[in-house]
């Protein structure tokens, strides 16, 4: 079944809150789904691959502990929160590369390296474990498999754009994948409830006339 | 028209407050008369290709649009529905009729498949090629006096009309990717459906039509020989009804550049006008002229509401006022309408003081119409955070939107008395008893929806306060990423001065009917008549010109009432 990039957008959304993370790291979970997505890339498997590792049970251990040198965590990292951190650091890439230690779904960083190029105006690379992407911030070259953790992430800039991914305007997710996601998101729903429907809704007034 | 003095934008600390934006009407800016104005002005043709509908009022129609560069199609379910299952809310099953608008002109397969699954609404899915789909339903005791009238060879009684206003009523128009339909980003390139809800408005517009063809294919089954059809002045006085919940209310604060965007061009579009150095006899005349009519038109505002009926009454002696205050004298004076909105500000109350507002950029249309190109979202990267930004920037701009918020008390139950969540059931945003609901007593759960920017923005400004000023955002957020969708927030409120309401979307004296309002007005909607303090009920395109009859004469001004016959 095909979906449309808003409901891709929706239920990363959703299911990265259901997953545990905070409002603000699943908004970002669900812009790097739907740009994955329109780039021809299962974002949606991707992330639900990434959530099933219930990395946000204690999240300081998946962070990189110091931004300074290169980005190690106390456990592998959560490539929303460093991509998160990737993007929010963007001008240190005009010194010098940006290397990870062991990461999870590193595809996840895509979006975020994405970022990056649209703010510097110039290609960024994402290198690790012998593949290689490339993105001018509209445009990726990245193969089709990506592995499910890696030992590292070198991001710097530079680097000229190979094949390109096409771009997609409906996202065709993995059943699995999906099924992952919707059943986190029904986390954030809150049972239907006739107090819930008298209350929250306003409902009880005949609107019949 | 000589812009000789300097009037800037109304400040969103008098804008943007809760009260003011749920007193807020339409105006040129709005998207149903930007959309009718573009159709007289580019000539669309319309055509009716399918009525197929039987005896029992069953059965298909299609209604194109025929735009310069594209058609665009209505099709259109007729249903049978028992009285007892007739419900207009959300949580309805089933309707009287369900719609979608296609992408061009649909195939036979293409019908039948909408057919397998726009009745369904939430529970089908749809394609790309659908840009929305919606349902309706009759308003029984209108439908049943209009096609018995009609039968019997009769006028419908225009006051029972103009009591009511539609013969079918709406509920959501769903559209932007919602279960399945194409995206905005696919066809927000096309330049007309630029402008924001542009497809949910044609599909309005073209119900509105089928609907009429539905009550005289219904008279003429009732009444053969003896039926008639509609007098066409009569016809125009419906509209087709809404009826809207929640779910509008939390859009408001999701797109914070959308929203901006419709505000600051509507105060722009006042600030301009107020600008003015004089009126001519031809502007003034459209001025006095619109404000008699839309005498009229608040004449048939009804309402049970306690909150609008006192806001009605006072709306009426308002324009008592401005018609007493705005005579040609006053508009032959320099900077008649700064005088006249200065004038309002100390005088009336907001909803008159709004409904003023708009009714000033009536005779403008040159100064005023043009703005309609800036109110969609068009920044991609106004989401990015920028990392580099300062802590000390980031605490001002946070005070900049919600200063007013830091010396309230967010632990005290009144502040904090509600919590927006999304119900299970079709996924509806509701608004909850924080402290008295079980789905929020229990610890276990966190079913709150980020809908109190203001409380989560000043907690972020508390802990900012606890920083190096010199520090970054990108330093700030690694160790604080809970903090991170108010500083995504403070950054874009940089560019967008109206983007924040001010007000406390959480407290226990919120009324989400404000928020509501807010967004129906630039829809272009009137006669708000809310049904509690969570959902209301408005007309659309009462007084419009159908497909067949619209013209550059008449594709404009259509939202004033004319006096009858």
């Amino acid at each position: 079944m095909d979906y449309s990039l808003n409901e891709v957008e929706l239920i990363a959304k959703r299911a990265t809150r259901g997953a545990g993370y905070v409002w603000g790291m699943a908004e970002e979970a669900a812009k790097a789904t739907r740009w994955l997505c329109s780039r021809d890339i299962d974002g949606g498997s991707e992330l639900a691959r990434l959530l099933k590792r219930e990395l946000s049970q204690n999240p300081g251990k998946h962070i990189p502990i110091d931004i300074k040198g290169n980005w190690k965590g106390m456990e592998i990292l959560c490539p929303l929160m460093v991509g998160a951190a990737l993007s929010d650091c963007t001008v240190r890439l005009k010194h010098a590369p940006i290397v990870t230690g062991r990461i999870a779904s590193p595809a996840i960083l895509l979006p975020f390296g994405a970022n990056a190029a649209r703010a510097l105006k110039c290609n960024i690379s994402l290198e690790c474990d012998g593949f290689k992407s490339i993105t001018d911030g509209i445009e990726l070259s990245a193969p089709d498999e990506f592995p499910a953790e890696v030992d590292t992430v070198s991001v710097r800039i530079g680097d000229m754009l190979g094949n390109l991914r096409a771009h997609r305007t409906r996202a065709y997710p993995a059943q699995e994948g999906w099924g992952v996601l919707e059943t986190l998101a029904d986390k954030t729903y809150a049972p239907a409830t006739e107090q819930s429907r008298l209350l929250g809704a306003g409902a009880g007034l005949s609107d019949n006339d | 028209m000589n812009p000789a003095i300097k009037i800037e934008r109304r400040h969103p600390f008098e804008v943007m407050r809760l009260k003011r934006l749920g007193c807020l009407h339409q105006c040129r800016l709005s998207f149903m008369r930007i959309l009718t104005r573009r159709m007289a002005r580019e000539n669309w043709c319309f055509t009716r290709h399918l009525f197929d509908i039987n005896d029992k009022g069953v059965g298909r129609a299609i209604y194109t649009a025929h735009t310069t560069e594209r058609p665009y199609s209505l099709v259109a379910f007729a249903h049978d529905l028992p009285d007892e299952m007739r419900s207009d809310r959300v949580i309805a099953q089933a309707w009287d009729a369900t719609f979608a608008l296609f992408d061009g002109i649909p195939k036979p397969d293409d019908i039948d498949r909408l057919e397998q699954n726009v009745p369904f609404q939430e529970a089908g899915r749809l394609h790309e090629s659908e840009l929305s789909m919606s349902r309706a339903n009759r308003s029984v005791r209108l439908w049943n006096h209009v096609t018995d009238a009609l039968a019997q060879g009769k006028q419908p009684d225009i006051e029972q009309i103009d009591e009511v206003g539609y013969l079918m009523r709406t509920t959501a128009v769903y559209g932007s990717g919602k279960f399945g339909t194409a995206d905005f980003e696919t066809i927000s390139a096309r330049d007309e459906l630029q402008a924001p809800f542009q497809a949910e408005m044609l599909s309005v517009y073209l119900i509105r039509a089928f609907v009429r063809d539905l009550a005289e294919h219904t008279a003429s089954i009732k009444g053969g020989a003896n039926a008639t059809r509609f007098e066409p002045a009569l016809a125009r006085r419906l509209g087709i009804g809404n009826s809207t919940g929640l779910g509008m209310a939390p859009f408001l604060v999701h797109h914070p550049v959308l929203f901006n965007n419709w505000i600051m061009v509507r105060e722009e579009a006042i600030a301009r006008v107020r600008a003015l150095e004089t009126a001519n006899n031809e502007e003034c005349d459209t001025f006095h002229n619109m404000l008699k009519r839309s005498l009229l038109s608040v004449k048939q505002w009804r309402s049970d509401h306690p909150v609008q009926v006192e806001k009605l009454k006072q709306l009426k002696a308002d324009i008592h006022k401005i018609e007493e205050f705005a005579n040609r004298e006053n508009l032959q004076q320099k900077h008649p309408w700064n005088r006249l909105m200065t004038w309002s500000a100390n005088t009336l109350t907001e909803e008159g003081q709004e409904w003023l507002a708009s009714l000033i950029l009536e005779p403008y249309g040159e100064l005023v119409d043009g703005l309609a190109s800036c109110m969609s979202d068009s920044n991609r990267d106004a989401f990015t955070i920028d990392g580099a930004m300062s802590v000390q920037e980031a605490r001002a701009l946070i005070k900049e939107s919600f200063g007013w918020a830091i010396g309230i008390d967010w632990s005290a139950k009144e502040n904090c008395a509600r919590a927006w969540y999304v119900s299970e059931e079709k996924l509806e945003p509701r608004l909850g008893e924080r402290f008295e609901e079980d789905i929020f007593t229990d610890a276990s759960n966190d079913f709150e929806q980020p809908l109190a920017p203001a409380r989560d923005g000043i907690a972020a400004y508390k802990t900012l306060e606890q920083w190096d000023s010199k520090k970054t955002v990108a330093e700030f957020l690694l160790r604080h990423p809970e903090h991170r969708y108010s500083i995504r927030r403070a950054q874009i409120s940089a560019h967008t001065p109206y983007g924040e309401i001010h007000d406390n979307t959480i407290s226990a004296t919120l009324l989400p009917i404000d928020m509501l309002r807010a967004k129906l007005s630039f829809f272009g909607a009137t006669h708000f008549d809310p049904r509690s303090d969570r959902w209301v009920r408005i007309r659309m395109y009462a007084g419009a010109p159908y497909p067949d009859e619209i013209n550059e004469q008449n594709a404009d001004l259509w939202v004033y009432p004319e006096a009858a016959g």
